[in-house]
């Protein structure tokens, strides 16, 4: 386990969820006085029948607190309603608002779960945070080093790469070795209550599971991310219109219309023009991407550096060149096209598994038409 | 980071140990009384004579007949059932139900009459001026709607603020309107004659002032004008059905007698320890005030208003240097919610609230230690979490 010798006092984030239990778990039984807290990131009020679902709401907490009672550790509630609100719904929505697609798991855990906990927990006297987060961190030798998880398909460093680096020697992700059947073995062996709980799909605050319901309350009714706008073809012909481009994504198929010999795909947002543009599968491909708002967690690589880059959860690092940088910016130039490169979307850069920095998708460059 | 020789607990507010004499008391019933009080044989007739006989002591000690005795499961159960029982007769009478309400009431209180206002009733909610309970608005409303049932607190539970149940109870005489009062947080911590109290209706709990949980009392001078809320047997004379925990009308019983007995002595103590802190934590934490402060307090609470901390962290900090006390009111999620009491108090203010509250497991010399660890936790607090 990625724990340096000696008994540490851990503040471990509790969704409710059995990746985290687990987590705190094996921290306490590898010897560590563990703290464990769950976040209130939003108001149940209302909404605790709705929000049954997703791994952060009110029966997250309950089920959060049930597990740290049968580990024997203190468990306590923070509201971070106002830093969470300010760095992850309020970026969420701004970047619908600019026909964008967010991650937002990743600004909760560049800002909220880390940063935010721990210096709440350091008011406790802890030295370090946990999640139950599937990454590892190498800690062998110099600075520590965020790896990819062991098990590839559950691999969530690709999430991760907005952490700030001074804090790195400060996290613990206990799972990072382990496989989800693995870890829902010992959360039974551990006679856990959420041993068989279902996975959360669903963005936490987002209880109706419906992102748009969420824009259509926080943004004016006349923002134009809400209002109607041509749908159109790569030659700027009309071929039908959508109720709001927020409601679109790159690479999705519904709700552009059928009837055509070849499916199309929506290929761009321009939220200037409110337009949503489509095409046919091929035109997806994009031969380099322009990433922006970047961290690194190395020494930011010089051009010509070859990297690996993964543009989106669950897909494969694609090998690229950086192309050139400035500012807060980078350019990459992939070696095959790349399919479905969404801007908004996180983009992480590998060296082998190890996770050297990352940052928002801007725009695509070299497009096929 | 401070850690207490050994934990302290300041929160008795929230409950209370269970006292040996109180023990003693519910271990003879469970172990000698095991009938049910309404069989008619010798078991019955035992455990009917237990039961009874606490009603008598809790009547005695609350200085009216046994017959205004009414055992149920608890504060909030009394509470729900003033209220809600007195609603669901008016209704059943063919009047408009009308709950008035201090803005300060328990959730057991606010929420019932909400409730009410689901059922086709209407509740009125008075608040405060200056730091001081509207009587103004409450006579008011009184005089123009006559409403079925007023209830006010005898003393808030986060605050320790006292209302003023003697001014509050002659202008309800006066409109002929029953007072509905709880009264857990007063007994046991008030020197009260409580044979004089000027209230139709009172809460009272077992596990405030070292009795057991989930038994509690409604003092009711005339049943009758509530309803039920429980159905399903004749106990209680049909106002609170099922069989009765004769162990904890034992336990209530022998907790308000000592309760009762020893208030004038033990809210004399309690006040100068509160003192002691209060001085203490003032010096010792720049912008701190005590709220409801400036008004009337029981001796065994202090809220304090800290500004600018996080409460959640504070609270978290307390407990792991060992200090047990609360926030402004627990929430659902567990949480720190916004407080009604404070919010009725302090508008639009957004200090964080630490309550503290003294009992019989606090000793004069804990003072300087719970000074000294709370002025920490809220320096490491402020220090660390701005929010």
């Amino acid at each position: 386990m990625n724990t340096p010798a000696g008994r540490l006092r851990i503040l471990v984030a509790m969704s409710g969820g059995v990746d985290s239990s687990v987590a705190a778990a094996m921290l306490v039984e590898a010897g560590h006085d563990v703290v464990g807290a769950t976040m209130k990131t939003f108001c149940y009020s209302g909404e605790a029948a709705e929000s049954r679902k997703t791994c952060c709401g009110l029966e997250g907490i309950r089920d959060a607190r049930t597990v740290a009672d049968r580990l024997g550790i203190p468990h306590y509630v923070f509201d971070v309603e106002d830093e969470f609100t300010r760095d992850v719904i309020d970026d969420f929505v701004a970047e619908y608002g600019r026909g964008r697609t967010p991650n937002p798991c990743v600004s909760c855990n560049s800002n909220t779960k880390f940063r935010d906990l721990m210096r709440r927990g350091r008011v406790l006297g802890c030295d370090g945070v946990a999640s139950g987060h599937y990454a590892r961190l190498d800690r062998g030798a110099g600075e520590p080093r965020l790896l990819r998880g062991r098990d590839s398909s559950k691999d969530q460093s690709y999430f991760l790469w907005g952490l700030p680096g001074a804090l790195l020697d400060l996290l613990h992700f206990p799972l990072g070795d382990l496989t989800k059947s693995e870890v829902r073995s010992r959360a039974r062996r551990l006679g856990l209550a959420t041993a068989d709980k279902p996975e959360s799909q669903e963005i936490c605050f987002v209880p109706t599971g419906d992102y748009r319901d969420l824009l259509a309350k926080r943004l004016l009714p006349t923002h134009p991310a809400l209002l109607p706008g041509a749908i159109v073809d790569t030659d700027g012909r009309i071929v039908g219109r959508h109720n709001g481009y927020s409601g679109f994504t790159v690479g999705q198929r519904k709700g552009i219309g059928g009837g055509r010999s070849e499916r199309y795909h929506v290929l761009e947002i321009r939220p200037e023009a409110r337009e949503v543009v489509v095409g046919p599968r091929h035109l997806l491909e994009v031969g380099g991407v322009v990433v922006g708002g970047l961290n690194w967690l190395t020494e930011p690589p010089e051009p010509d550096r070859r990297l690996h880059v993964q543009v989106r959860y669950r897909s494969p690092a694609l090998a690229c060149t950086v192309a050139g940088s400035g500012g807060d910016g980078i350019e990459l130039r992939f070696d095959e096209p790349a399919r479905a490169v969404t801007p908004g979307q996180s983009s992480v850069f590998f060296d082998g598994d190890r996770v050297v920095g990352g940052g928002r998708i801007e725009r695509v460059t070299d497009t096929p038409y | 980071m401070h850690i207490t020789s050994s934990p302290i607990y300041l929160d008795h507010a929230a409950t209370t140990p269970v006292r040996p004499e109180v023990a003693e008391a519910m271990s003879a019933s469970l172990a000698e009384d095991f009938g049910n009080p309404s069989s008619g044989h010798a078991w019955g007739r035992r455990a009917r004579r237990r039961l009874e006989t606490a009603r008598a002591s809790v009547a005695a000690s609350m200085g009216v007949a046994p017959e205004r005795v009414f055992f149920t499961r608890g504060g909030t159960e009394s509470d729900n059932l003033a209220v809600l029982g007195r609603l669901r007769h008016d209704l059943a009478e063919g009047v408009t139900p009308h709950v008035v309400t201090s803005a300060v009431e328990h959730p057991a209180v606010l929420e019932a009459a909400e409730r009410g206002v689901l059922e086709g009733g209407r509740h009125t909610v008075i608040g405060f001026r200056e730091g001081a309970f509207d009587l103004d608005a409450l006579e008011q409303v009184l005089r123009d709607d006559r409403p079925g049932l007023v209830s006010c607190m005898w003393v808030n539970n986060e605050t320790g603020l006292v209302l003023p149940i003697a001014e509050v109870g002659a202008l309800c005489r006066r409109y002929g309107v029953p007072l509905h009062s709880d009264a857990v947080q007063a007994v046991g911590k008030l020197p009260v004659d409580w044979a004089r109290a000027p209230a139709d209706l009172l809460t009272i709990t077992g596990h405030k002032i070292y009795g057991p949980k989930g038994t509690g009392a409604l003092i009711a001078r005339d049943f009758h004008a509530l309803r039920p809320l429980h159905f399903g047997g004749g106990q209680e004379r049909g106002l609170r059905p099922g069989t009765e925990d004769v162990a904890g009308a034992s336990g209530l019983a022998e907790a308000v007698r000592l309760a009762v007995a020893e208030a004038p002595a033990e809210s004399a103590r309690l006040g100068s320890l509160r003192d002691e802190v209060e001085a203490g934590l003032l010096a010792g934490i720049p912008g701190a005030r005590v709220n409801a402060g400036t008004v009337q307090r029981a001796a065994h609470i202090l809220s304090l208003g800290i500004p600018g901390a996080d409460s959640d962290t504070l609270l978290a900090a307390l407990d792991a240097s060992g200090i047990a006390v609360s926030g402004g009111s627990a929430c659902a999620s567990g949480s720190s919610a916004p407080s009604g009491t404070l919010a009725a108090l302090y508008p639009g203010d957004t200090a964080a609230a630490l309550r503290l509250s003294f009992g019989r497991l606090n000793r004069r010399r804990d003072a300087a230690t719970v000074v000294r660890a709370v002025a920490e936790a809220v320096e490491r607090t402020l220090a660390l979490v701005s929010p």
